[in-house]
């Protein structure tokens, strides 16, 4: 079971602060999270949460266009950010003697990124992040399946509908000004947290974050969050075709289900490892290994927090084998499951792979400090991190039933089917 | 909004020290070397298995045997069958994977410390007993097949293939992927499997690698309980010296419909003990390898043609490629390829700035302690040492070695290791729309290729 020592302070003008100390290795974590994703973004912006995330790196008052990867590089830290549906983040890992760069970094762009913006640096990561979006999902086998997904499980009134990618259209559309609004919205120090894990003195760490973010002005106007209530269940069957350059069928099954944090993800969690984790896993060793009907197999529920999260699988079919044979397969091995529960060798075998695979995850000082900015930002609750696996190993084989019983039921599912296409397909502008 | 009160950057701090862990290594009577690294804080155990059957131990009408015995190992022992073996794997918390490269093969797993023990006797015996069965073998077999299918489908991968097809003389096993083609795996017998899993893993090559919260006579003492009396295991790697197929040329591979082009330059490279090693690997950051590398920042930070742009050497046992890749949108394609050959072109003109220098070096130096934070890093920095013989001082002196790299080494390593004369430049994109702009480009003899 995990340990992680948490203390968390909150400065004066809102910011959240998590430390956790570790000296085993002279290394130490600043991470950041931005209670802002593309669940915020307006209509005819959609892309911008991680567009905006892009110019986070174009300099700030004090720190030049490149300068922030360099510094850290140089310094001997590794660095990145990524922008989801709920949220935007941004971490650095450093020579603990480094640590005090990270936090001046971070500070400088929160409190001054503005002066530094220009048309011309917006036009330069707006044709990047295009080029991302080519990359990740028009030129890649099945690459829309998520955008495809998201666009059917939730209305269009509902800010999960839309990627976080965004589509070309917005992006192309974004502007200086939107940078501006944005910033002076969601930017502030009492919409963050910010977390400090690994090696550093406590006293001296609470100090520079002091120096560097207490400066800086709280949001007294941050607007509420978003309205993401949503009913449960979708209500119908849904079904999409989708004619790809790919060799292989591939089925996609997503199911609306309850929000991240909530017991229900927990018993789902649960049911998607019975079903998906690991070579003993039904989805294995019954569709791969046994009948040999899919080349691989995937389940995973989506850990965010916004009115609902999806619950998704997919399974690739082997040559020869037909997308309704696949399906049909599929399908009856999630009713199967629902209808009797995982067996209590099951339960065992993703509770010690769920207690390995936290103890690994948690070696990495950037993971541990990213989750703590999570429980913080999602739930208020860092102290979640030490507690997830009791409440996932709380899970019973009752609950499980339970819990497929209500979620993962025809009328509140998605079918997905990419077929491979005879002639080239025609991209999407 | 008001400034920061601190506009000037942090002085750093006094850096702590940072020692890679000290191991232990000790050789079995059967010839199986064992090494321990204690690492004492971690919460996690990782034992790896390496043994000299990587693709470099196959014959070529066998190309991608290593990959299949290495795949099939995990379908279970005489004892138990793929399902309870896996079972028994997973209820331990343990996920076995065994796999292969060039230049070994490794079946290696991560527990927690109580079922360390648990997992090497299941390891042990999933090596010495392996069940090997026909209907597993001919699944994993279908499975490979319909994985290079789904290769080729995705551009990148299909950019990977092509360009080290079309680098290197069909003499040279590299020109294809270590784990076979579509021919020689169709070909592929249960017996071959069998043959080359007698042949090669065995403790005659092998290292049992065990990194994390335990203490040498415990790793040795399971090493001996389970694998003491294992026999066997020659030495499997052919030796050949890599040849290029061609000097400086363009090749398109169409693919239609496609919105971005993935481009690959480059040619032969360095093998894994050459004496350029360390400049190749500063060389290949200040190229490619770092965010603020010549190419990233040309190609995406100030061009925006791409996400993202790379480059460097993959060192094997044998000269492997040296290559730079980008992915770019279908109407820059031959703009973003001069680019790319022009800075590559470039870097032998003059040496870098100290500036440049050391960014890059300062950054390989100080990253040092974080590839080691979690065992399974600490566990592969003990790989190439077992595989390719470097020396036990190895990770203690590699700093230094870094550190010793000069702005004229670094030009002489580029005058002698890239070679604009040689390029490769490779393209897989709508050849309709980049076949003319790339003959305008004029960068050399061009041809269009079938992917296959």
């Amino acid at each position: 079971m995990p340990d992680i020592p948490i203390e968390r302070h909150r400065l004066d003008n809102g910011l959240r602060v998590v430390l956790s100390h570790d000296d085993s290795a002279p290394i130490v974590a600043v991470n950041l999270w931005y209670d802002v994703g593309s669940k915020h973004e307006k209509p005819g912006r959609t892309g911008f949460a991680h567009l905006f995330e892009h110019m986070m790196f174009q300099g700030s008052e004090h720190v030049d266009k490149g300068e922030h990867f360099a510094l850290v590089q140089q310094a001997g830290g590794t660095l990145n950010a990524s922008t989801w549906l709920d949220r935007t983040n941004y971490f650095e890992t450093l020579p603990s003697h480094e640590l005090e760069l990270g936090l001046w970094l971070e500070s400088d762009r929160l409190a001054s990124l503005l002066p530094a913006m220009t048309q011309e640096k917006l036009d330069n990561q707006r044709e990047v992040v295009k080029n991302e979006r080519r990359w990740s999902v028009d030129n890649q086998p099945y690459g829309t399946w998520d955008e495809r997904i998201q666009a059917k499980i939730f209305p269009e009134s509902h800010t999960y509908h839309h990627p976080t990618i965004g589509s070309m259209e917005d992006l192309n559309a974004a502007s200086l000004e939107d940078v501006g609004e944005f910033f002076a919205t969601y930017y502030a120090p009492n919409n963050a947290v910010l977390t400090v894990a690994g090696d550093f003195d406590r006293d001296a760490a609470l100090a520079m974050v002091e120096r560097h973010f207490g400066p800086i002005p709280a949001n007294d106007n941050l607007p509420p969050p978003p309205d993401m209530s949503i009913s449960p269940l979708i209500g119908e069957a849904l079904r999409e075709e989708v004619a790809d350059r790919v060799p292989l069928p591939r089925i996609y099954v997503a199911y609306r289900m309850p929000i991240f944090g909530s017991d229900a993800f927990d018993d789902l969690s649960v049911a998607s490892d019975i079903l998906g984790v690991g070579r003993a896993s039904r989805l294995y060793s019954r569709l791969v290994r046994e009948r040999q009907l899919a080349q691989d197999v995937s389940v995973f529920p989506f850990p965010i927090v916004g009115g609902a999260s999806m619950f998704t699988l997919w399974a690739t079919a082997k040559p020869g084998v037909g997308a309704d044979q696949l399906e049909t397969a599929l399908l009856a091995e999630i009713d199967q499951l629902a209808a009797e529960g995982p067996t209590a060798v099951e339960l065992e075998r993703i509770a010690n792979l769920h207690a390995a695979a936290v103890e690994s995850s948690l070696e990495r000082i950037a993971e541990r400090a990213d989750r703590l900015s999570m429980y913080a930002c999602l739930f208020d609750q860092p102290e979640r991190i030490n507690t997830e696996v009791s409440r996932y190993l709380a899970v019973d084989a009752d609950r499980v039933r339970r819990a497929m019983a209500d979620t993962l039921r025809p009328d509140n599912r998605l079918v997905l089917t990419y077929l491979p296409a005879e002639a080239p397909v025609e991209e999407a502008a | 909004m008001p400034a920061t009160v601190n506009p000037l950057r942090p002085v750093a701090g006094a850096p702590r020290p940072y020692h890679f862990p000290d191991f232990h290594r000790h050789q079995l009577a059967n010839g199986l070397t064992v090494w321990t690294v204690r690492v004492p804080s971690a919460a996690v155990v990782n034992v790896h298995l390496l043994v000299d059957a990587g693709a470099a131990a196959e014959d070529e009408a066998h190309a991608g045997v290593a990959a299949l015995t290495a795949q099939l190992l995990v379908t279970g022992t005489r004892r138990l069958d793929a399902g309870a073996f896996a079972e028994a794997t997973e209820r331990l918390g343990i996920e076995v994977s065994s796999e292969s490269s060039w230049d070994s093969a490794r079946a290696a797993f991560q527990s927690l410390p109580e079922h360390a023990d648990d997992g090497i006797a299941l390891l042990a015996e999933m090596v010495r007993e392996p069940r090997l069965d026909e209907g597993e073998f001919d699944r994993l077999k279908a499975e490979r097949l319909a994985d290079i299918l789904q290769a080729r489908a995705d551009p990148g991968r299909l950019a990977d293939e092509m360009f080290l097809h079309h680098l290197f003389d069909a003499s040279t096993p590299y020109g294809r992927l270590s784990a076979g083609t579509p021919e020689t795996v169709g070909a592929l017998t249960l017996q071959d499997v069998r043959t080359f899993q007698a042949t090669h893993w065995g403790p005659g090559t092998a290292h049992l690698i065990v990194a994390g919260p335990v203490e040498p006579d415990m790793a040795v003492q399971a090493a001996e309980r389970y694998l003491g009396d294992w026999t066997g295991g020659r030495p499997g790697h052919r030796t050949f010296t890599p040849k290029a197929a061609g000097a400086r040329r363009v090749i398109i591979i169409d693919r239609p419909g496609s919105v971005q082009s993935e481009l690959r330059v480059g040619h032969l490279g360095i093998d894994r003990r050459s004496p350029r090693y360390f400049p190749a690997m500063v060389l290949g950051a200040i190229l490619g390898g770092v965010f603020g590398s010549r190419l990233n920042l040309r190609l995406r930070e100030e061009l925006g043609y791409t996400y993202g742009a790379r480059a460097g050497f993959d060192p094997r046992r044998a000269p492997g490629p040296f290559s730079a890749a980008a992915a770019v949108q279908t109407e820059v394609t031959a703009d973003a390829l001069k680019e790319m050959v022009d800075l590559l072109t470039r870097v032998r003109d003059a040496a870098p700035e100290e500036s440049e220098l050391h960014e890059v070096r300062d950054y390989l130096v100080g990253v040092f302690p974080l590839r080691f934070e979690t065992t399974g890093g600490v566990a592969i920095a003990m790989e190439p040492l077992a595989v390719f013989g470097l020396a036990d001082d190895y990770w203690q002196t590699y700093r230094q070695h870094l550190e010793a790299v000069q702005a004229d080494d670094i030009l002489s390593a580029a005058r002698d290791l890239v070679m604009p004369d040689q390029f490769l430049m490779l393209a897989v994109g709508d050849a309709s729309k980049i076949r003319s702009a790339l003959e305008a480009a004029n960068l050399g003899p061009m041809e269009l290729a079938q992917a296959d």
